[in-house]
């Protein structure tokens, strides 16, 4: 894997967040490297800074100190509107809670990157429906989100966030509010994703997660304590 | 987008659809209020024109059938400016009470004396029109022809001079009606009837040759302010009063009248900006998880200001159709309540509902509807998306 090209790169992030009067060191100097076809697991206890780091890779939050990079791409460099346009085009997220928009149909809400991206209709829906079918739900093309099940909704966001074949998929807790069996079936989506060349990042708690990771970071009160891989923090 | 923004608003249907109904409320009195402000002028000015009548002559320092003053060398003065080539009509009218008799009862009716080859003041609708020296004719109104069941060609009773007490008159005459005619300038109710200039002198005894007022017609429009001046030479103890000079007057008359509804206007549209404001900050608050899962999977700032503004349009857009059936259903009532006013001619409007001024009140809340959902917009689109899923979490 060493040889893949690096993909994301992280120097020296810290964040502190205001809890109150109370000031909270949620990353304290964490560097990270992703390269390539990667699949790295981010484990740590709650509150040990994981969906922090997540999203400053993302570049969903800015970093008090360090820096982030995509494909040599400094996100400090970048205006508001071209960090969004990078993550549209570059990244793709999938959340804990899914967060599908609950007025549009499984396929609207796989279109809706592609038509931001400025994709012509015939092709952003041929390709919706070509990731309802990788994702196993063709037959709820159809269907709202309110009318799906968890882990429906849950494969839906991930067809979602392939939607502009991102170089990139976070993940933030992706079997969070699923049952085991569920939870499962997820796994083995996002192995085979990996399998199919897609870099993943992805924030959990999951034990079987992390263990399907090819390199797992782990973090302790915003210090990244180990790096390794195939081993998962007990 | 906007099927977007449909399903979203569809999503509190109850909560909108009431909002939708107070934006209605406010565009039906935003509309009412923008036809009050120049409907009546403009009424004013269709109803003096309607005949094609461009120039009044009354009393100096009155206003036509302002008071019941005349004034002296009508008949001269009509013939001299019919006599001038840029004038193709002049006709002097004198008003005063005529009375019948119905089922022994006294029943008053406002009498006008004309002369028929120069008057603006009725259409003939039924019959005939007078002669030109018609010492036994009368043209009755529709209200007289319904309240006393007189049709053309009957022969009536009509007196002058009357005292309602003892009910004796001074003058009276057996008339043949010669036509049942539309009174342009008629208060609603009123019953007016119209004789020859000449007899109506002679049965009120007016001495001379008094008028109460005089319409001159001008062959081009372009001509009657230098006719009026020439006029006022002419005849330097009467009032001359183009049309346009009348609605400047009555537009002087108007002024708080055009201020209040311009105030009402602009509260009503101040109404309706709060509205979409409050009900889109709700909205935006409600969906601050989902907006910033838009702007995480890239969707851009502009977009969701787009996104938002989109359901304060499409708010505004129905308040607004409603709002317009509302607002035509209301000044059409309004006007039937204050055109029944004593002694205002029933031609005249308060509110005109010309398509010019509907398309710039719709425009105008449509606008402020966009705008009003600018702020919610803009507070969305810079939510911080890291803390609002954050919390969104938890």
């Amino acid at each position: 894997m060493s040889e893949m090209p690096l993909l994301l790169e992280a120097q020296s992030l810290s964040k502190e967040f205001l809890m109150g009067a109370r000031t909270v060191e949620a990353l304290r100097g964490v560097s990270v490297a992703v390269r390539s076809g990667e699949y790295v697991g981010i484990t740590g206890p709650s509150g040990s800074g994981k969906s922090t780091l997540l999203h400053i890779l993302g570049g969903l939050d800015a970093p008090d100190s360090g820096t982030v990079a995509l494909e040599g791409v400094s996100f400090e460099r970048l205006s508001d509107s071209a960090l969004t346009r990078l993550r549209l085009l570059r990244m793709g997220f999938v959340f804990q809670r899914f967060h599908l928009l609950p007025v549009l149909t499984a396929l609207e809400n796989i279109e809706l990157p592609m038509a931001e991206a400025g994709m012509a209709r015939g092709e952003r829906m041929a390709r919706a429906r070509d990731l309802l079918g990788y994702v196993g739900l063709s037959d709820r093309a159809d269907h709202r989100a309110t009318q799906l099940s968890g882990g429906e909704m849950q494969r839906v966001a991930i067809a979602r966030a392939l939607a502009n074949r991102p170089a990139l998929l976070f993940a933030d807790e992706p079997t969070g509010e699923l049952d085991l069996s569920t939870g499962r079936q997820i796994l083995e989506l996002f192995r085979r994703l990996n399998q199919d060349g897609m870099t993943i990042v992805v924030v959990t708690h999951d034990e079987h997660l992390a263990a399907d990771a090819g390199r797992v970071i782990h973090l302790l009160d915003g210090r990244l304590t180990s790096s390794s891989p195939n081993s998962p923090a007990p | 987008m906007i099927l977007g923004a449909a399903r979203n608003l569809a999503r509190h249907r109850l909560r909108n659809g009431l909002a939708v109904l107070g934006i209605a409320v406010a565009a039906a009195l935003l509309l009412d209020m923008v036809m009050l402000a120049g409907g009546m002028e403009r009424s004013f000015e269709r109803m003096l024109l309607s005949r094609g009548y461009q120039i009044r002559l009354a009393p100096k320092g009155t206003l036509p059938f302002d008071t019941e003053a005349t004034f002296r060398g009508a008949a001269s003065l009509s013939a001299r400016l019919r006599a001038d080539p840029r004038i193709s009509a002049a006709g002097a009218v004198l008003g005063g009470a005529l009375f019948t008799t119905i089922h022994d009862s006294l029943l008053p009716l406002a009498g006008l004396g004309v002369e028929p080859e120069g008057q603006g003041l009725y259409e003939v609708e039924q019959g005939a029109d007078l002669g030109p020296v018609d010492t036994t004719g009368i043209v009755i109104g529709a209200t007289v022809a319904k309240v006393t069941g007189w049709r053309p060609g009957d022969t009536v009773r009509v007196t002058a001079g009357t005292d309602p007490q003892i009910t004796r008159a001074a003058s009276e005459r057996r008339l043949v009606v010669r036509g049942v005619a539309h009174w342009l300038y008629e208060a609603r109710g009123q019953r007016t009837v119209g004789i020859a200039l000449p007899l109506m002198r002679a049965m009120l005894g007016t001495a001379g040759d008094r008028a109460s007022i005089m319409m001159v017609k001008v062959v081009r429009d372009e001509a009657v302010e230098a006719v009026a001046s020439d006029i006022r030479r002419l005849a330097p103890d009467v009032e001359v009063n183009s049309v346009t000079t009348l609605v400047a007057r009555f537009r002087t008359r108007l002024t708080y009248f055009r201020q209040l509804s311009l105030i009402l206007g602009t509260i009503s549209l101040f109404v309706g900006i709060l509205l979409v404001t409050t009900l889109l900050t709700i909205t935006v608050n409600e969906r601050l998880g989902e907006i910033a899962t838009l702007r995480a999977i890239g969707v851009s700032r502009g977009g969701i200001v787009r996104r938002v503004v989109a359901e304060g349009a499409l708010l505004t857009l129905a308040g607004n159709a409603i709002g317009l059936l509302l607002g035509l259903a209301t000044a059409r009532y309004l006007d039937r309540i204050l055109t029944s006013l004593p002694g205002l001619p029933a031609a005249i409007s308060f509110f005109v509902p010309e398509r010019g001024v509907v398309v710039r009140a719709a425009a105008a809340l449509l606008v402020a509807g966009s705008i009003a959902g600018a702020w919610p917009a803009w507070r969305a689109a810079r939510a911080p998306i890291a803390a609002t899923l954050r919390e969104e979490a938890t």
